[in-house]
């Protein structure tokens, strides 16, 4: 028998406070359509998500990036000016004639428009059968990107995702939702539990 | 006034495992008997956590549609109950913090409470003074032993249970229990109960 029990006062307010709200038809259906108004369903097979989903963060770091990346246009145009040198010409390419090879390249035009960039996860891991990355990249489904297993059980996957912030896990075997142990992580405010965070794209 | 024996409802009104699937996977129907099960469970625990009960409804709405979007990352291993209660306590504390923020709003825990309505019948007046008696006392226990208190003695989850979804040791929780209900004990051991 809990002090509750015991003690008359405190059963008759945990009576009282246990009576339920009468049951609301009209709430729930308004609860229903908002709640479909703000999800689209995940779609085994479908395309790696290439819109983030969580606005206001996302779109912070657009904007940042954005800015950064013309920033950075801007000082590569100058030291192309400088220099004499191809900016747009990437590090690989051959030596211009001239000898002096190009130091910046230039930001290329999908990056500037938010476009995605391929980013490779890694998670050590010689138990499991079968992972998967999920995150807010791909609407947390695990049968968007099945990561592959190295002899030494190391697996590893590439997916492109849009430049920002992003949260998201490994799913191990369908089952156990783990942490990047690389990664910072930070609090979900859906789960109420802690995601590992990735910034890609950022200058 | 019957008194009903402590229990823990938590447990007595699970979904079955095939409704949470299909909800998963973005069944509506599905997700609509889930709010079928748990909304009134929530406005309960939304108005008695809420700086603002008039806040209830629309926080519970936004607890729900926070849960559809996160439906796909649910491991059945988790308990639906705590997951879904574990929104809700988060998006409470998150209403609390921006309403204490809003200088323009006079609303207080009190005034909220005393908004009952007149009434001619003798009995149905005494369980009003009552009823707003325990939500006034209620109001009084600090936000971190509400919540706890709530948890476990109104929504039934066990101390564990309040510890996975919370992250706070059993000790702890045990003693923000005892808490809180030795202040509505103080509080209402002068009321008419």
């Amino acid at each position: 028998m809990t002090d509750a029990e015991r003690d008359p006062v405190l059963r008759r307010a945990l009576d009282e406070l246990r009576k339920l709200p009468a049951a609301d038809a009209a709430a729930m259906r308004r609860v229903v359509v908002a709640a479909a108004a703000a999800r689209v369903a995940p779609i085994d097979g479908e395309p790696i998500m290439l819109r983030p989903r969580r606005g206001r963060s996302i779109r912070m770091w657009m904007v940042a990036g954005i800015a950064a990346a013309s920033a950075f246009v801007g000082f590569s145009l100058r030291a192309a000016w400088t220099s004499r040198v191809d900016v747009a010409q990437p590090l690989a390419s051959p030596t211009p004639a001239g000898g002096a090879r190009p130091i910046l390249r230039a930001v290329s035009a999908p990056e500037l428009e938010g476009a995605a960039i391929p980013h490779q996860f890694v998670l050590e891991n010689t138990g499991a059968h079968r992972i998967s990355i999920v995150g807010d990249f791909n609407r947390w489904n695990p049968a968007s990107a099945p990561m592959r297993r190295s002899s030494d059980g190391l697996w590893s996957v590439t997916i492109p995702i849009v430049p920002g912030r992003h949260m998201y896990a490994f799913m191990v075997d369908d089952s156990l939702l783990t942490l990047d142990p690389t990664a910072p992580k930070a609090r979900d405010p859906d789960l109420g539990t802690d995601g590992s965070i990735i910034i890609v794209g950022r200058p | 006034m019957s008194s009903v024996p402590l229990q823990f409802p938590a447990q007595a009104a699970g979904l079955d495992s095939r409704t949470l699937s299909r909800a998963k996977l973005g069944d509506i129907d599905a997700f609509t008997a889930i709010v079928e099960a748990y909304h009134a469970r929530c406005v309960r625990f939304a108005r008695a956590m809420l700086r603002n009960p008039d806040d209830a409804e629309d926080m519970v709405q936004e607890t729900f549609v926070r849960l559809y979007r996160a439906l796909p990352r649910y491991e059945e291993r988790q308990r639906f109950e705590a997951w879904l209660f574990q929104i809700l306590g988060n998006c409470c504390r998150t209403a609390n913090t921006a309403f204490q923020r809003q200088a323009s709003r006079t609303t207080r825990d009190e005034e909220a409470v005393e908004r009952v309505p007149s009434l001619d019948d003798p009995a149905a007046q005494f369980d009003h003074e009552w009823s707003d008696a325990v939500r006034r006392a209620l109001a009084d226990v600090p936000e971190y032993n509400r919540e706890i208190f709530l948890l476990h003695y109104i929504e039934g989850f066990s101390y564990e249970e309040v510890e996975r979804m919370t992250g706070v040791k059993q000790s702890a929780l045990k003693m923000r229990v005892k808490r809180a209900s030795d202040q509505l004990r103080a509080r209402l051991s002068g009321e008419r109960p």
